[in-house]
């Protein structure tokens, strides 16, 4: 396939994340910090951390897209159900990256389709996304043609922790 | 040198006893030995042990219950059983069912065995005598009496032959259980170490580990070896790591599911107890569980809180599919 073409659904998979897709995952983690600062801290991301995940008032998914044909991991995305005191669950899509080479081939909006139908699964009221402050209108553009819409600025203090 | 599996006799011992209204804790079966029921000092841990003490529904919660006495820990795990018997307390009726307690204990240094140990031989027990033990019981009460007509001969005669069948399935699941146990090449477990080591110092051969005749060969503490069969009597949910993460201060508990079948509903609990109050931490559905799929369980730590319990249990059947009780300080100390 050349990777000039639209991925499309069928030469995909989307699967759960397997603790050997860490490497993969890493990469593509490192790739969209050295495009977009994300604060990414490589050590905090381990092996167990893709691993579906229950905590209090919490679930957790990362999901994998993988080419059929080359089994080559191109894209991930946590999906996240966190119960808020209402007793509502709100769905959250979170580390959503997508490797170098596939950005723009509709990768992401597959994954985020099936994190849609799993999150609708789980009882979620709705479904936010974090992105960075002043990303551009066309980015929210796109995010706002798939339903997506801006209700909240979050004002973030950095802490500085005691050695 | 003696058989090794015929040793086990002399350090493990499995009792069988019930709750008698009147007379108390009356014991059944004992393996190996019957002689020692007699022996108030002998039989001093089994008295007292907090499984009597527990009701139903909690022992069922903490799966069982351990006390360490004198060297010796013993684990205790309690169930209901058939009855035909008649009571001595208003309101209990024939059919009200036994109480039926299952202790067994094992040198400290053994101790990490107890757990599947008491499971299996509960399991046994519970599988292919529920409905026979009230024969066993019979049989203990038709003892007492002064005249033994032929109908309570005959009942103590059909007692006693359930009750050879029990210890010789007992004996049978101990040799099978210690015997998977030392054929464990090696094991990355420090304690698993150390209890294959008290085992070889009790004179127990154990070189056959190595497949070498020569007891002085043995290399217990080779961690650089893969056990070639982890653990013989694999669970279907194991734990496969847990964690503290000091930063946040929560606990990581990482399971694998190890069969190739999926398991569906599984209840997660975790649980401290604060002032005898068990209070929940975290209480899940993992709707789906796959094949082969490991598991991340995350619970916060409660200041001042050592030790919490950690249960998996299938909503269907209630079935309880593993429990473990964590120790926060232990965990601390094992990683410095």
């Amino acid at each position: 396939m050349s990777k000039e073409e639209i991925v499309e659904e069928e030469e995909i998979i989307i699967r759960n994340y397997r603790t050997s897709d860490y490497e993969a995952t890493l990469e593509i983690l490192q790739q969209l910090h050295d495009k977009y600062d994300i604060g990414l801290e490589e050590d905090k991301w381990k092996k167990s951390s893709g691993l579906r995940q229950f905590k209090p008032n919490l679930k957790r998914i990362t999901l994998i897209a993988e080419l059929k044909e080359t089994g080559e991991v191109v894209g991930m995305g946590m999906v996240e159900a966190v119960k808020n005191t209402l007793g509502q669950y709100i769905g959250y899509l979170d580390n959503w990256a997508v490797k170098k080479d596939y950005i723009g081939k509709q990768v992401g909006k597959i994954l985020a389709e099936r994190a849609v139908q799993i999150l609708s699964s789980w009882g979620c009221d709705s479904i936010r996304i974090n992105i960075g402050y002043g990303a551009s209108d066309k980015l929210i553009k796109v995010f706002q043609k798939a339903g997506f819409n801006p209700i909240l600025t979050v004002l973030e203090k950095k802490l500085e922790k005691d050695n | 040198m003696k058989n090794p599996l015929e040793e086990f006799e002399e350090l493990c011992y499995v009792y069988v006893l019930y709750f008698d209204e009147e007379k108390g804790h009356i014991p059944l079966i004992m393996f190996p030995n019957e002689d020692l029921k007699e022996d108030k000092s002998f039989m001093r841990p089994i008295k007292y042990h907090p499984i009597w003490f527990l009701e139903m529904e909690e022992s069922e919660a903490l799966d069982h219950i351990d006390l360490e006495y004198k060297g010796f820990t013993f684990f205790g795990k309690k169930f209901l059983a058939k009855s035909k018997r008649e009571k001595r307390r208003a309101g209990l009726e024939e059919e009200t069912p036994e109480t039926i307690i299952i202790i067994i204990s094992l040198p400290n240094d053994l101790d990490i065995f107890g757990d599947e140990l008491i499971r299996q031989i509960t399991e046994l027990i519970r599988k292919k005598y529920e409905e026979q033990l009230y024969e066993v019981i019979e049989c203990e009460i038709a003892r007492e009496e002064v005249i033994k007509t032929p109908k309570i001969k005959q009942c103590i005669k059909e007692g006693q032959q359930t009750k050879d069948k029990i210890r010789e399935d007992i004996r049978n699941t101990c040799k099978q259980f210690f015997s998977s146990v030392i054929t464990e090449t090696d094991s990355t477990s420090i304690r698993k170490q150390k209890a294959i080591s008290f085992l070889s110092l009790k004179g127990i051969d154990v070189s056959h580990i190595m497949g070498d005749s020569s007891f002085s060969n043995i290399k217990l503490f080779d961690p650089t070896k893969k056990a070639k069969g982890e653990i013989s009597f694999k669970k279907p949910l194991e734990i496969m790591d847990i964690h503290i993460v000091e930063d946040s201060n929560e606990l990581e508990i990482l399971v694998n599911n190890n069969t190739d079948e999926k398991f569906e509903n599984i209840s997660v609990k975790i649980t401290h107890v604060k002032e005898f109050f068990e209070k929940e931490i975290m209480n899940q559905t993992v709707e789906e569980w796959y094949p082969k799929e490991e598991l991340l369980f995350i619970s916060p730590i409660i200041p001042h809180i050592d030790e919490y319990l950690f249960f998996l249990v299938e909503e269907e059947n209630n079935e309880k599919l593993l429990s473990k009780k964590i120790d926060i300080e232990l965990l601390r100390k094992e990683k410095v």
